[in-house]
């Protein structure tokens, strides 16, 4: 049991820069999803942790105690893998019992591990097996027992459902929690699946290009991005994204000259005046044929069963709503768009940084206020 | 399934041709079974009677009872086993510095030990005497066997760099985080896991040295160290025709193993190659 710290780590490769100089802290028992495009560092970094990659620069502690100078069998962190990279030649006993080599337990002993293990997993009609006789869903289940015998300070993820299909995914997922809350134990988990990140995580940290581009729990990262890469990178459909203009002196906002009125908890910032843009998420749209609001072409609708998803251009943006499941449109024909301004999240157009953000805890109910 | 005349007629000649080219390789081999299974009489009748006429099996028997010959294939025995033995021992750690570290001019020295190979044992032949006297080493079995090292050595490293580069470096990272040193997860893990290739490799080096001439040739002076080989050449060019039906038996016995080693252990590691295919 330790906290995990990571204090300014950079990594090159040759002449590439994969991570500039990347901070980080988890408390103990937490559990932390790393989120990105593939290719933005993520694994590199958390090698890094494992100790299988070395740092250019910067430090890597558990429970306050730097780690850098040991190898990744002295820092007593476990890891699963992608492809569970099990021992081939080995028994499922052989492989959950490995990391207990060392240890200074009888053959009595490590034995009865190796069978707690598996009870806990329930593998335990598998232990005389060669991983080459195992399904998916069990050679991911002896990758956790091998992982959790040794009782790790610190447990790494590496994209560990990637591999699955997309039911037993959703198994595992829920698997994996469940483990955690038993075992609680420090986690990093690394992912470029969002709904991963979402169900699993204690605190997501979206990352970008080597960076960190937010950190928070998952409702802040999807109610309240600090960007528009992460307004977009997190939801399906991604968060529409919209130019628009503020007028702080008539408390309106304005979109292609059409005229909303401000909702009034909006803070009054000298940022927010003048050109903005403008994040909704697709449920804070809403359609009618009639009556106020932008005026959209609907594109193409998407019957997903338990709601339905409407693509509609307005002034050639393409947006999308979020609809109850029994809309049925033409494709191209015209409706009006109305905006839950309450949930908007406002950009810097120039920075793309969050200029304001709403409180994803806060419940605001209100009814948009058209003008 | 029904199958065109035009098919048919295209078999017909690729066996044709495979028949030609087998005969090629079997006509030498032929005419030394038609000599060892002469009398003394018909083997002055020369290439005039190829199928004997009192086919007798008395030369087998008789090389097969010479003290001479048993120590012949020993020695054989002995010098191909440790040597493949030894060139898999030493090519093993060099193949996985170069499957799985990565250093400054790491594809010269692979395109150097390769071209090492293509050195003839001729063009080097006297300096590595000279050097093997200096060391004390001519006249052994030892220093023969150091030298049939020397010269499987770098093939043996390409063929074994191949099969270590199929075992997923991802093992390697799970042998680290289970507290595995390096030369552990070698021993533990990438060894056993490559067990088809270090096994071809070995029976690639038994085979070629089984047939090795020149190094034992100019090592080895004393009859009772000689390996089949070269008995057979010192024989070949001191005995009168009065013996070549037991030359030709000599000859015919000293393939077989080397033949039947090849059948049995092929078989192996096909099986082998093919368990690894079915698994993912
Ligand atoms: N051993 C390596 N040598 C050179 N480049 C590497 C190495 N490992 C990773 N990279 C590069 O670092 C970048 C980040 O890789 P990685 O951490 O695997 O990304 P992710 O896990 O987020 O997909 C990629 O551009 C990759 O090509
Ligand atoms: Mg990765």
């Amino acid at each position: 049991m330790a906290s995990l710290e990571i204090k300014r780590i950079a990594k090159t490769f040759g002449a590439q820069s994969v991570l500039p100089g990347i901070s980080l802290e988890v408390p103990d028992k937490e559990f932390v999803v790393i989120l990105g495009p593939s290719g933005c560092g993520k694994s590199t970094l958390l090698r890094i942790v494992a100790g299988l990659e070395i740092a250019s620069a910067g430090s890597v502690s558990f429970g306050g105690a730097p780690v850098d100078h040991l190898s990744p069998g002295q820092r007593n962190v476990a890891m699963v893998f992608q492809n569970y990279a099990l021992y081939p030649h080995l028994s499922v006993a052989a492989n959950i019992g490995f990391g207990l080599r060392r240890a200074t337990l009888s053959r009595k002993e490590k034995r009865a591990a190796v069978q707690e293990i598996a009870r806990l997993l329930e593998i335990e009609s598998l232990l005389d097996r060669r991983p080459s006789e195992l399904s998916g869903g069990q050679r991911q289940r002896v990758a956790m027992g091998r992982a959790i015998i040794r009782k790790p300070a610190v447990f790494l993820f590496d994209e560990p459902l990637s591999n699955l299909d997309a039911r037993l995914r959703l198994q595992m997922r829920a698997e994996i929690r469940a483990l955690h809350r038993k075992l609680p134990t420090t986690t990093l988990y690394v992912t470029h699946d969002q709904v991963e990140a979402m169900t699993m995580a204690d605190r997501v940290v979206v990352m970008r290009e080597g960076r960190i581009e937010q950190i928070g729990t998952p409702d802040e990262i999807y109610c309240a991005p600090q960007s528009i890469f992460v307004a977009q990178f997190i939801g399906m459909p991604a968060m529409n994204i919209v130019s628009a203009r503020l007028d702080r002196s008539n408390s309106a906002l304005t979109i292609a000259g059409e005229r909303f009125a401000m909702p009034e908890f909006w803070p009054d910032e000298k940022a927010l005046d003048g050109e903005v843009t403008l994040g909704l998420r697709p449920e804070h749209l809403s359609l009618s044929r009639t009556g106020a609001g932008l005026r959209a072409n609907v594109d193409q609708i998407e019957p997903m069963g338990s709601e339905t998803l409407v693509y509609l251009y307005h002034h050639g943006t393409r947006l999308c709503a979020r609809t109850p499941p029994e809309t049925r449109l033409a494709s191209g024909s015209e409706v009006k768009l109305g905006l839950n301004l309450n949930r908007a999240v406002l950009f810097d157009p120039v920075t793309q940084k969050a200029l304001y953000r709403p409180n994803p805890y806060e419940s605001t109910t209100g009814e948009t206020q058209w003008k | 399934m029904v199958r065109s005349r035009g098919e048919r007629l295209s078999d017909i000649a690729v066996y044709l041709a495979m028949a030609l080219l087998a005969l090629v390789f079997l006509l030498p081999i032929l005419w030394l079974l038609s000599l060892a299974l002469r009398t003394q009489a018909e083997v002055f009748l020369g290439a005039a009677r190829f199928i004997p006429e009192a086919p007798t099996l008395d030369n087998f028997a008789s090389v097969l009872r010479d003290g001479g010959f048993q120590s012949y294939i020993w020695n054989t025995v002995k010098l191909s086993a440790l040597g493949a033995a030894g060139a898999v021992g030493f090519a093993a750690p060099a193949a996985y510095a170069f499957s799985r570290f990565s250093f400054r001019g790491k594809g010269a020295m692979m395109l150097g030990i390769l071209s090492v190979q293509m050195v003839s044992g001729l063009v080097i032949l006297i300096p590595l005497y000279r050097m093997l006297d200096r060391l004390g080493l001519l006249e052994s079995h030892f220093g023969t066997t150091l030298l049939y090292i020397a010269a499987g050595v770098p093939v043996t490293i390409w063929l074994l760099k191949i099969a270590f580069d199929t075992i997923p470096q991802s093992l390697d990272d799970a042998a680290a985080i289970d507290g595995l040193s390096r030369l552990e997860s070698f021993l533990l893990i990438t060894l056993p896991l490559a067990a088809p290739g270090l096994i071809s490799a070995f029976i690639l080096n038994l085979i070629l040295n089984w047939s090795q001439f020149l190094i034992p040739f100019i090592m080895l002076s004393a009859d009772e160290k000689w390996p089949i080989s070269v008995a057979i050449f010192r024989f070949a060019g001191a005995s009168s025709a009065a013996t070549t039906q037991l030359l030709a038996a000599a000859c015919l016995l000293a393939i077989l193993p080397a033949l039947a080693v090849f059948v049995i252990l092929q078989r192996w590691i096909l099986a082998a190659l093919m368990a690894g295919a079915v698994k993912d």
